[in-house]
């Protein structure tokens, strides 16, 4: 199974396409606003996903089963919480003459009413998906009756397909944000599609030679050994104990990039890079960050309005060798050697600072492979976003040339940590 | 992003994310968000109150192939894009006035060149030129974020950086 970026960039306006129209189903349904949060290609492995769920919400989720032009399962999975809201709402809209108790802090549990209405948005919601899917693919998807399920694990939801990837196998997850305007109530959307049907889309939507399915194994070796380097190089340095949090990696249009930094200031720390592959890599903080990073490196007590001369060095420096420890993670997985440029110091609102990398990249690509990392303390504020996004061509070359048994050598030593983050 | 199904009286402004642009010809207000490098384009009819703000990221579309799908993410594509809009909603061409904000050049990266800012403001001002629009105000360059609101009613170009209240500009 080989995979390029023209068939991935057919997924993802799949994914655009069906959370569109799902949205818009919603909005119908509900007589509610609507809109599409950010829209990824995300590759996962099992553990990564089932460690995702258990965050100890409740949730509940709707699946089906897909045949034809895809087959697999598609699974709408809400917060508990949110789901029951929804149902509110929706029978609410019904009319004072339905006979429920719509009050959702009495509401404790699913009845059959409540569930079937659940079930019901659910549903609407994942043949809207599938119908876009169906409609970029020009292809007929058929869908199975829903089934509800509800709970605290991923188990509930996947542990009965399939199709849903063991442990250490990669998935290519489609995850979509819907948000109802002001209310705040987003859900999930997994789509597990098998193999074979897979394989045999890839297959018809590649165009260039492209890149073996398991070389992408590569790519996560990256990400895993760029993170570890980043979060052992910030705890040497501040003496703040860090491990990393969240860590993927995307498929993404260019546009959906700076829509996912947060709208508001941020200091950051910004490098091209320079090797096989080329690219640029930015690591974010939120404000409050930034000072326990400088109070943490600059023993002295500095007396400077906002981040002046001592802060800037600090954070700068402090950039520069998680960029080096980064991109040597990377080297080390693909046998090369990477160079970086000397590190921009910027405090801005965050969107600012992604856009000049996009537009850079835009002039010969349409979309990105974004290693999304989150760097946390434990007790403390050390918020750091790590955005490396490579140039595609050179990535794809990377990976090409890629040892897949060479990887298999290369240690797996990453390990998530629980942080306690409120 | 895009946001379906509308309410009456809602307050929030319409976001116009990155390669987007929108037409309006009430009193909407218009905002992008975080603009770096990128340009924000406002064009308005100040007789009919028709106006559209355009958030774009490259400056030549003409040599894009896929600017048909999407000319908001090309200055000159997205400049004709917003007038035929606007015409087509009865805005009257040679009313038409311009107003641009953004084009910051955050990094001195040596793969970015010239800037890649300066290259969209350069594309913007020669589009306008060429189709005899004015441009009455512009607040660009420089290196730092801004973020714009536009009323199209008014033609007020309202343009924060992350200076808070110091920040505030109107054009």
């Amino acid at each position: 199974m080989k995979l390029d970026v023209n068939a991935l960039g057919t997924f993802y306006r799949m994914a655009r396409e069906g959370a569109g129209l799902a949205a818009g189903r919603l909005t119908h349904m509900l007589g509610v606003e609507t809109k599409v949060g950010v829209t990824k290609l995300n590759f996962m492995r099992g553990q990564e996903i089932r460690r995702d769920f258990e965050d100890a919400t409740e949730k509940v989720g709707v699946r089906v089963k897909l045949t034809g032009g895809i087959e697999g399962y598609s699974v709408v999975v809400f917060e508990r919480e949110n789901a029951l809201r929804i149902v509110e709402t929706l029978l609410a809209e019904a009319g004072p003459d339905a006979d429920v108790d719509a009050n959702v802090d009495e509401l404790d549990g699913f009845d059959e009413m409540t569930e079937s209405a659940a079930t019901e948005v659910g549903h609407i919601m994942n043949s809207g998906f599938i119908d876009g899917w169906a409609d970029v693919l020009e292809t007929v998807i058929d869908v199975s009756t829903p089934e509800f399920v509800e709970g605290q694990t991923a188990e509930p939801f996947f542990g009965d397909i399939d199709e849903a990837p063991a442990d250490d196998d990669l998935a290519l997850l489609f995850q979509s944000q819907i948000e109802t305007v002001g209310t705040e109530v987003g859900f999930s959307h997994y789509l597990f599609p098998k193999r074979e049907s897979m394989s045999k889309l890839l297959e018809q939507l590649r165009t260039s030679e492209g890149i073996e399915y398991d070389k992408l194994d590569g790519f996560d070796r990256m990400a895993e050994r760029g993170a570890e380097e980043v979060a052992k190089t910030a705890t040497t340095l501040t003496g703040i104990d860090t491990s990393v949090d969240i860590r993927r990696l995307n498929f993404v249009s260019l546009e959906a990039i700076p829509e996912q930094v947060a709208n508001e200031k941020l200091v950051g720390v910004a490098f091209e890079f320079d090797g096989m592959p080329s690219g640029y890599l930015l690591f974010l903080f939120d404000e409050e960050s930034a000072h326990e990073i400088v109070d943490a490196m600059v023993p002295m007590e500095v007396d400077e309005d906002g981040f002046g001369e001592m802060g800037t060095s600090a954070i700068k420096e402090l950039g520069n060798i998680m960029a080096s420890g980064f991109l040597d993670g990377w080297a080390n997985v693909l046998d090369t050697t990477i160079d970086h440029s000397t590190p921009e110091f910027i405090h801005d609102i965050g969107a600012a600072a992604v856009d000049p990398v996009i537009i850079q990249l835009g002039e010969n690509q349409d979309f990105a492979f974004v290693f999304d990392t989150v760097v946390m303390a434990d007790g403390r504020e050390f918020d750091c976003e790590v955005y490396a996004i490579p140039d595609e061509s050179d990535l794809e070359r990377a990976l090409n040339n890629l040892d897949v048994d060479r990887i298999e050598e290369t240690p797996t030593t990453a390990e998530f940590q629980e942080v306690d983050n409120t | 992003m895009k946001t379906y199904g509308t309410e009456p009286g809602a307050p929030t402004p319409v976001q116009v994310g990155i390669s987007e642009l929108v037409v309006s010809d009430g009193d909407d207000t218009l905002k992008s968000y975080g603009l770096g490098s990128c340009l924000a384009i406002a064009l308005y009819d100040p007789n009919t109150n028709i106006g559209g703000l355009a958030h774009v990221m490259l400056p030549d579309g003409d040599t894009a192939d896929n600017s048909d799908r999407k000319p908001g993410k090309y200055a000159d594509t997205a400049i004709r894009a917003l007038l035929r809009r606007m015409v087509e909603q009865g805005a009257n061409y040679t009313a038409v006035e311009a107003k641009i904000a953004g084009g910051s050049d955050m990094f001195e990266f040596e793969s970015f060149g010239d800037g890649v800012g300066q290259r969209n403001i350069a594309a913007a001002k020669t589009e306008l030129e060429k189709l005899g629009v004015p441009l009455e105000a512009e607040d660009v360059g420089g290196e730092y974020g801004r973020t714009v609101e536009f009323t199209p009613g008014t033609g007020t170009l309202v343009v924060k950086t992350s200076d808070g209240d110091n920040g505030v500009t109107e054009l």
